[in-house]
């Protein structure tokens, strides 16, 4: 189910995306805030998985309350808890598909099913169309070591339009501006990127122009012309087809460009240009001078198009251009398109972490209740108090496929026996199925769940709810008066 | 009533009513840290007026965050902190120790005993616990290489009380090691040179020790490499941008080339500069692929950054001032302040150099340095209060550390040592005063015993069994403290538990001057322009 969220700027946020959401949700209680605080560990770990983190805590920590009632001390609950989740990090490792280790990243099949649950989980019923997006961006961009991927390649523009169906990825970079001059589409070109400006230069020193005569002013206008036109020539001459400005076009300038035929852009963010430099193969020069030949680069085509009412410029780069690749998504509402950026964002983030880790554990469920049952045993081999503990940990588990069940809408208690049925017979690989309301081997459905996502999610959960119960007295200060605390500023003179 | 005369405004708590609220607020205080001491003491959660939440188990951390507001909490609470400037540790055992003080004597004062009596009785008994300690202390030789066993022990033994034991246990190598590393023979040890640094990253137990320096920037050119090896290291104060002269200058030109040339000419002197170190870096890198990394405190402007990426220099700019001895510590070479005379001899070393990016922050790792004398503490943790509670933790760690280098000396801990020094104080020393002042000297030895009582209570012991048993142990001559998993006394030589010498005394020290003053006050008065009552 969605929630819809209005936050302190009045902002409308609908999703499922538990990040988001208690990003949005300010949360004042401190005891919650540490469960936010692990959420959000888990969120920048990862990228994914948030939800399962806050929900595993808050069960963890409801079945606390019951054990503290039955009389349990916090540090022997504290103990248990600890002992629970270093066997569930054991058996963990045990449940992880033989084989998932070394995947070809560059199969889109294979990266497709490592990254479904993750999208669905966001995007139910869509989760299709955009995996293979996200997949097809990520592989476009994903360097020799797959380890070093940067989820900064994969961008996402957002056009309000049409339907998720006219999305595409597009190999290269979406800027959303126009091109400044008259020239709007390019092919096969070079191009130079200037940081600074593209205008004359000025000294750092105030300087006066000392003019005594008319003469001399329209002198001085002629030289002033001059060095742009050489500048600009000097450009053209080395081949470049389009010029990149970081800062502002001067007017003269810009006239000499139409002159020599050249396509002009303008970036102000300075990382946006330094993705153009990426996606291009360009180096930024700082002053406008004739470039080397080493520092242009090269694009297939720059266009500028006109999508859902909005001009963009889009810059292909098809070969050995793997450096940034674009998804542009379209949707008819705001708050859909960033719905659907948020799980463009977590198919990213999923694919970096299968880059890093490829192991997959099954999905669907079926990986907690083979966790319940198997951490219950052990909670029987245990003799001290906090056997208590380790089976609630056990039982926690459960949560995530009663929720699963219940938001289905399916009847949880027939599912949840049915389950443990089949995990008892050794069937380690059974989990729901969504769709038809039943107990299915996940080899089947296919549905697999990154293996590090879940170690983080479970580890940063059992860390979080452990902080909370070692925790005896809270002491809170009144809450400051005034406007609220603005964040230091960021800079780097600490000492 | 006199007062009332002077001045009717004023508020008076009178003789029995200033000293109760005396002993009230330091067991009040008391009771706030009680819950803290030892290994399972729990954590507090302080929330602070923005709603940031801090953990903690450290008193210390407690008494300057609680924002107290009774007077007399206050000055106990100040004790406290002095003791953490001086030792780095005890501030707990210091409150605690007061406040027990406090509450043995409000026995004997209500049965009418004079305060000044029991002062004097505390005087004695302070002298003589100091005395016993003097014997009481293990002594440990350092020589030129300290024994990494005991202050292994000591450093476990203070985190313990900080932390959790998983992570404390990691964080004693790091503390020991980190402080070896500084420890130069003859020359004081100066703890600002381990620099402590944190990442919001993974778990708190990855926390590790980084021979070398991290740095809490990055190089700022797209271009610079991202990880050399082998690398030079110019540590260096020049500055690498154009700056304004001071006074008001301008250009007069009356063409473009003019002023082009007028643009170049400015930009020549920070050229030229830069132009050295490239110079010094071609001379030492020529002829073999060395990497040359240049960390600069001063700034460096973006054409001067683009000059050195071409050149194939790492370039870090705006480094802290400390991290600049740290460097030079860490690699040797010395730090420059102009490029006029740049030689070989002035570069550091350092096998790798990378940099790593953590969401928007970007690090830079100096790491495999030959000689290292300054080192850091890389914190990780999911998240700030994990990250606070560990650096409070680290720093109290090499507090520890330092302390026993220092003392040459370290303390029996787990309660051996109260119990034994309540002992002597009750079995020796009381029978050599004369008149009522032995009471004092018997309500300074019960007070002693709260650290034990305290380590039971927190650890659901009965108190009462421990002290018994304990006491028993010491009146057999067995030196023992106390186990907090089963409640039995072990051996703390055994088992490694010690303290610091230096922590000790001070708490002896402190603890009853500071209840010989307040059992002192008869009357609080509250009186002044401004006396508005705090509704």
């Amino acid at each position: 189910m969605n929630k819809m969220v209005i936050n302190h700027l009045d902002k409308l946020f609908v999703t499922n995306d538990a990040a988001t959401i208690v990003n949005e949700l300010e949360v004042q209680h401190p005891a919650a805030k540490i469960l936010v605080l692990a959420s959000k560990a888990q969120q920048e770990e990862i990228g994914d998985g948030a939800n399962l983190t806050i929900s595993f805590a808050g069960e963890l920590l409801q079945n606390a309350e019951e054990l503290i009632r039955m009389g349990l001390h916090p540090s022997e609950i504290i103990s248990g808890y600890t002992k629970a989740i270093n066997k569930t990090v054991e058996i963990l490792e045990q449940l992880v598909e033989k084989g998932s280790e070394n995947i070809d990243v560059r199969n889109k099949d294979q990266v497709i099913c490592r990254m479904k649950a993750a999208v669905a989980s966001k995007q139910f019923g869509q989760e299709d169309i955009l995996c293979s997006l996200v997949a097809d961006a990520c592989i476009q961009v994903c360097p020799k070591n797959p380890a070093n991927f940067n989820v900064d390649n994969v961008r996402v523009v957002k056009l309000l339009g049409g339907g998720l169906h006219n999305s595409a990825v597009v190999r290269g970079m979406v800027l959303k501006s126009d091109a400044v001059g008259s020239i709007k589409q390019v092919e096969k070109a070079k191009v130079a990127v200037f940081a600074s400006g593209v205008d004359t230069s000025a000294t750092e020193t105030k300087g006066t122009v000392l003019i005594h005569s008319a003469e001399q002013l329209e002198n001085y206008s002629k030289t002033e012309e001059a060095k742009v036109e050489e500048l600009i020539k000097a450009v053209a001459d080395s081949g470049a087809k389009v010029i990149v400005s970081g800062a502002a076009i001067g007017e003269m300038a810009l006239h000499f460009c139409e002159r020599y035929k050249l396509m002009v852009l303008k970036i102000s963010s300075k990382f946006e240009l330094r993705r153009f430099c990426r996606t291009t193969g360009s180096v930024a020069m700082l002053k406008l001078s004739q470039p080397n030949p080493d520092d242009l680069g090269h694009v297939d085509s720059i266009t500028v198009e006109e999508i859902g009412g909005v001009r963009v410029t889009i810059a292909k780069n098809e070969e050995g251009g793997n450096s940034v690749a674009t998804v542009v998504l379209r949707g008819s509402t705001d708050s859909i398109l960033d719905d659907l950026e948020r799980a463009i964002d977590d198919g990213v983030n999923t694919y970096k972490a299968m880059c890093r880790d490829s192991r997959i554990v099954p999905g669907a469920a079926a990986t907690e209740i083979e966790l319940a049952r198997r951490v219950k045993e052990f909670s029987y081999k245990e003799t001290g108090l906090d056997q208590y503990a380790i089976a609630k940990f056990a039982e926690s588990f459960e949560m995530v496929p009663r929720t699963l069940a219940e938001n289905a809408g399916l009847n949880e208690m027939e599912i949840m026996s049915s389950l443990y049925a089949e995990h008892a017979s050794g069937n380690s690989k059974v989990g729901i199925d969504l769709e038809e309301g039943v107990c299915k081997d996940i080899s089947i459905l296919d549905v697999w769940d990154l293996y590090i996502t879940k170690f983080f999610a479970l580890k940063y959960a059992a860390d979080a709810a452990c902080t909370v119960l070692r925790v005896d007295q809270i002491i809170m200060a009144k809450p400051a008066g005034g406007p609220k605390r603005d964040q230091p500023a960021a800079g780097m003179d600490e000492d | 009533m006199s007062l009332r005369v002077l001045n009717p405004n004023a508020e008076v708590l009178n003789k029995s009513a200033a000293l109760h609220m005396n002993i009230n607020a330091a067991k009040g205080l008391q009771n706030v840290l009680k819950t803290n001491l030892g290994p399972k003491g729990t954590i507090k959660m302080l929330v602070s007026g923005a709603g940031d939440i801090k953990l903690t188990k450290d008193g210390n951390t407690l008494l300057k965050e609680m924002q107290i507001q009774n007077p007399t909490a206050i000055m106990i609470a100040r004790t406290a902190v002095a003791q953490d400037d001086i030792s780095g540790d005890g501030t707990t055992s210091t409150v605690l120790f007061i406040g027990e003080l406090m509450k043995q004597s409000e026995h004997y004062i209500d049965e009418g005993m004079h305060p000044r009596v029991l002062v004097d009785g505390f005087e004695i008994a302070k002298r003589a616990t100091l005395q016993f300690l003097e014997k009481f202390k293990t002594l440990v030789l350092m020589g030129d290489e300290p024994d990494k066993e005991v202050l292994k022990m000591v450093a476990r033994t203070t985190l313990r009380t900080k932390l959790y034991e998983t992570l404390a246990d990691r964080l004693t190598d790091i503390v020991v090691n980190a402080v070896l590393c500084i420890r130069r023979p003859e020359e004081g040890i100066d703890l600002f040179m381990v620099e402590i640094m944190h990442m919001r990253h993974k778990f708190d137990v990855d926390t590790r020790l980084v021979e070398g320096l991290v740095l809490d920037h990055g190089s700022r050119h797209p271009d610079m490499k991202r990880r050399a090896e082998n690398c030079y290291i110019l540590t260096c104060n020049v500055s690498l941008e154009y700056e304004k002269s001071e006074i008001n200058a301008g250009f007069f030109y009356s063409s473009a080339e003019q002023r082009e040339a007028m643009v170049s000419a400015e930009r020549r002197q920070v050229d030229e500069r830069v132009q050295k170190i490239i110079d010094l870096k071609n001379k030492v890198c020529s002829g073999n692929d060395n990497d040359f990394v240049v960390i600069n405190q001063k700034g460096i402007d973006p054409p001067s950054l683009d000059v050195l990426a071409k050149a194939g220099i790492i370039a870090l700019r705006r480094a802290k001032r400390r991290n600049m001895e740290r460097l030079v510590l860490a690699c040797g070479g010395e730090v420059v302040n102009s490029v006029d005379d740049l030689t070989p001899d002035c570069l550091g070393w350092a096998g790798l150099v990378y940099e790593h990016i953590l969401g928007e922050e970007k690090y830079t790792f100096v790491e495999n340095v030959k000689n290292p004398h300054s080192c850091t503490i890389l914190i990780k943790g999911p998240n700030d209060h994990t990250i606070a509670q560990i650096k409070d933790a680290v720093r109290d760690g090499l507090r520890a550390v330092k302390n026993t280098i220092e003392d040459e000396a370290v303390v029996l801990g787990a309660g051996a040592f109260e119990v034994a020094a309540r002992q002597y104080l009750v079995n020796e020393v009381k029978k050599t005063v004369q008149g009522r002042a032995q009471l004092g000297v018997e309500a300074f030895a019960d007070a002693l015993l709260v650290v034990p009582k305290t380590l039971a209570e927190n650890s659901g012991l009965d108190t009462q069994d421990v002290i018994i048993a304990l006491t028993g142990e010491h009146d057999r001559g067995n030196v023992v403290g106390l186990n907090q998993h089963t409640g039995e006394p072990i051996d703390p030589q055994m088992e490694g538990i010690f303290d610091n010498y230096s922590v000790k005394r001070q708490i002896i020290n402190s603890g009853p001057v500071i209840v010989s003053q307040l059992l002192l006050v008869d009357e609080v008065i509250r009186a002044g322009r401004n006396m508005r009552k705090p509704t």
